[in-house]
């Protein structure tokens, strides 16, 4: 019955180990060692440059984030308000799986026109940790 | 115990709802997944076609990547059909080439007046609820929470 009970409250309550940016990293690690057999490590710098850059498009992830990934931003299109970025101004940021692939997927496909590598998604994250 | 077990079994198999809403109550996924980038809409403001046509292109929604897993995809589907509006005022006039718009129906002109779709120096765009709407978020369209911008009068429409 308590097993039972255990297994009722995790359900409800969602799982009882929530994720980081830095364990979510570590996976993109092993899928870009996979990917790219030269990897040797994610790069804040590279990261840095990516989240400014536009791509040959017309928005860069600052356009919504601002330059500054701790600040609140605003969605380009209907002004609401975007949460802080990086996970030191906003803890709850990198912390579901499903939410990282899903804004991953449609800000990659916004900005760049195509799906993000595990290397840029492991450099951006690189970037975003060193923002205090 | 038994009391307790089916409390629990509730918590984990019921859809979650979302606070309170004039328009409500929304799923709660229907705030977190639409709610996210713009004011979860009230479903009652397009007819059934129109959010059926929405929904089958979420991944070109307005110029911007908005795709759903299938799950809740699904979910947030039914919900828009089950609460739509069957009222001509209300039709988005969705097509195959053109997304409905809800800025658009007869309905919200009515109410808006010349409102343009997008933000010009002195005007916020059509789809800018919360410009004037400050209490959007919970569904309060009220007079008393509304702060018309400068420059838009009720002579003007």
């Amino acid at each position: 019955m308590k097993t039972l009970i255990t297994a009722l409250l995790v359900l409800a309550t969602g799982s009882a180990h929530a994720l980081n940016a830095a364990e979510y990293q570590s996976g993109l690690a092993a899928a870009a060692k996979s990917a790219e057999p030269g990897f040797a490590g994610f790069s804040a710098q590279r990261g840095e440059n990516f989240y400014r850059s536009t791509h040959g498009g017309d928005w860069s992830c600052a356009t919504c984030h601002t330059d500054n990934p701790a600040a609140s931003g605003t969605h380009t299109v209907t002004k609401k308000a975007v949460k802080p970025l990086a996970p030191a101004a906003n803890p709850a940021r990198f912390t579901d799986v499903d939410k990282i692939e899903k804004w991953f997927k449609r800000n990659c496909n916004d900005v760049l026109k195509r799906a993000c590598t595990p290397r840029e998604q492991g450099d951006f994250i690189a970037y975003l940790l060193t923002v205090k | 115990m038994k009391t307790l077990l089916t409390a629990l079994l509730v918590a984990a198999s019921a859809p979650a709802l979302a606070g309170d809403h004039a328009y409500g109550p929304f799923p709660a996924n229907y705030v977190s997944e639409c709610g996210s980038c713009h004011v979860a809409f009230p479903p009652q403001l397009l007819t059934a076609p129109d959010w059926q046509a929405m929904m089958n292109v979420l991944d070109k929604h307005y110029g911007v990547d908005a795709s759903l897993e299938a799950k809740p995809r699904a979910a947030i589907a039914d919900f828009l059909q089950k609460n739509a509006s069957r009222r001509q005022k209300h039709d988005g006039h969705a097509s195959t080439v053109q997304a409905p718009r809800l800025t658009q129906t007869a309905w919200f002109r009515k109410e808006h007046g010349n409102l343009p779709a997008t933000a010009t120096t002195t005007l916020p765009a059509a789809a800018q609820c919360e410009s004037c709407h400050t209490a959007a978020e919970r569904g309060d369209y009220n007079e008393s929470s509304l702060k018309r911008p400068a420059g838009f009068s009720r002579k003007e429409r």
